[in-house]
């Protein structure tokens, strides 16, 4: 009997509030799905596009970007900048054809522990239905199994 | 006297009188109907010079790499309005001073080469101002409307098709001249972000970091699209980004050399119903 599938999701976070909340949740024994890896970087500022297509090209599933609310980025702007990066972005993954479902935004808090929770195993959810990105990763497996590249 | 007469003698002036080194303006091509840079320094050369219909290359391209200007000398450059938005993008990018260009401003209208009156890009910001408030081209609307009426898949598999021809060349990248760094991230290889081979999840990647890197930067001069040997059409994609960035943030890329870049500021109230 097949496996039933289980998505890969890396969360790109900021260290100040999502982590944090992320670590509260669980301090507080809070249960979530385990399908997410985290990755902590200083602040949402940091998090270039260029991270979100390099998991997707390492065959992640599912991406999430999280970090301070406006007014709260420890650096005072960060996220601000990171807001309107990520718009732009969005509308090229929307262009090229990149499902949007699969690429996720928000704010988490240090205090949002159970928001955190919440959302990653909504995403988890909604990411297990829409499946494995095999768009991306068929033209992974290209490159893997094809010895002319 | 036509325009092409009169652009070659503003040359010879500017070049016998020092006020320029060097002259940057359009010659013969291999073909009849194409036309190469010419970089003339000095007065006698100025009959190389060629200014007429075909002249569509964006010329701004040639200033900033190999330190043209870091003798601080003033260079005269031939340029359409996009090129003189390209003026302005640099010089707000810190890339060059605004008073070393000196414009020969001209337009295309009818197929005719026709003059712009200025001399320095601050001149032109009435003219660009008009072209903001006319519009984004409705003809690349139009098409990029048909992209976006498909699914997602089906886009998906639009751009997998054109993708998939991108020998990675880099021509759309040496001849834009808002490509200026000295390493490129497709070349940054510790680590490697992007596939280098020409396969088309490497050629996805780059393609996609292209755009994102002109996102509100782009002056639509249509360089790296006709340059593309495999006729990838990336004015789609530089205009859907230049179309967000009008949309969403206001900005018309070039206005002026104080315009900040859209991507490096914000304000508070930016639209952000995406994010959870
Ligand atoms: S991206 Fe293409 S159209 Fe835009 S400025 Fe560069 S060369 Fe011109
Ligand atoms: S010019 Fe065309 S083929 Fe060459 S790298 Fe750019 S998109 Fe690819």
């Amino acid at each position: 009997m097949s496996e039933p599938f289980e998505p890969k999701i890396v969360a790109f976070v900021c260290t100040y509030c999502t982590y944090a909340g992320a670590d509260l949740a669980g301090t507080s024994r809070m249960k979530y799905a385990s399908n997410v890896r985290i990755v902590r970087l200083p602040c949402t500022g940091r998090i270039s596009p260029m991270f979100i297509l390099k998991a997707l090209q390492k065959g992640a599933d599912g991406v999430l970007v999280s970090g301070c609310h406006p007014g709260d980025c420890h650096f005072a702007q960060g996220n601000y900048h990171a807001r309107r990066r990520w718009t732009v972005f969005r509308a090229l993954l929307a262009f090229t054809g990149i499902p949007e479902e699969r690429i996720k935004f928000s704010w988490i808090s240090a205090a949002e522990g159970a928001k955190f929770t919440e959302l990653i195993n909504g995403i988890t959810g909604q990411i297990r239905t829409l499946g494995p990105f095999e768009q991306y990763q068929e033209l992974q497996k290209v490159i893997e199994t094809q010895s002319t590249y | 006297m036509g325009i092409q007469e009169q652009y070659r003698k503003e040359a010879a002036e500017l070049l016998s009188s020092g006020e320029v080194k060097l002259v940057i303006g359009y010659g013969e091509g291999s073909t009849a109907e194409r036309r190469r840079p010419v970089f003339v320094r000095s007065a006698e050369y100025v009959s190389r010079l060629v200014l007429d219909g075909s002249c569509v290359a964006n010329l701004s391209s040639y200033l900033v790499p190999e330190g043209l200007l870091s003798d601080g000398k003033k260079v005269a450059v031939f340029l359409k309005p996009d090129g003189i938005r390209s003026i302005n993008i640099l010089a707000a990018e810190s890339q060059l001073d605004p008073e070393q260009v000196v414009i020969l401003g001209f337009d295309i209208e009818g197929g005719q080469a026709a003059p712009l009156p200025g001399r320095k890009a601050s001149d032109f910001t009435a003219l660009i101002g008009s072209l903001k408030s006319a519009g984004l081209s409705p003809e690349l609307q139009k098409d990029a409307d048909r992209l976006e009426q498909m699914s997602a898949s089906e886009r998906f598999g639009y751009w997998k098709e054109q993708f998939s021809k991108c020998i990675k060349c880099y021509a759309c990248r040496q001849v834009c001249p808002m490509c200026y760094c000295r390493r490129c991230i497709v070349d940054v290889n510790q680590p490697q972000w992007i596939n280098t081979s020409s396969h088309t999840l490497g050629n996805f990647e780059w393609n996609i970091i292209r755009a994102f890197h002109l996102a509100g930067r782009c002056v639509s001069c249509g360089g790296c699209d006709r340059s593309c040997p495999v006729n990838i059409p990336l004015r789609l994609i530089n205009h859907r980004m230049a179309k967000e960035a009008l949309d969403t943030f206001g900005h018309y890329a070039g206005e002026s050399a104080e315009q900040q870049p859209v991507l490096a500021t914000f304000r508070q109230e930016d639209p952000e119903t995406f994010i959870l």
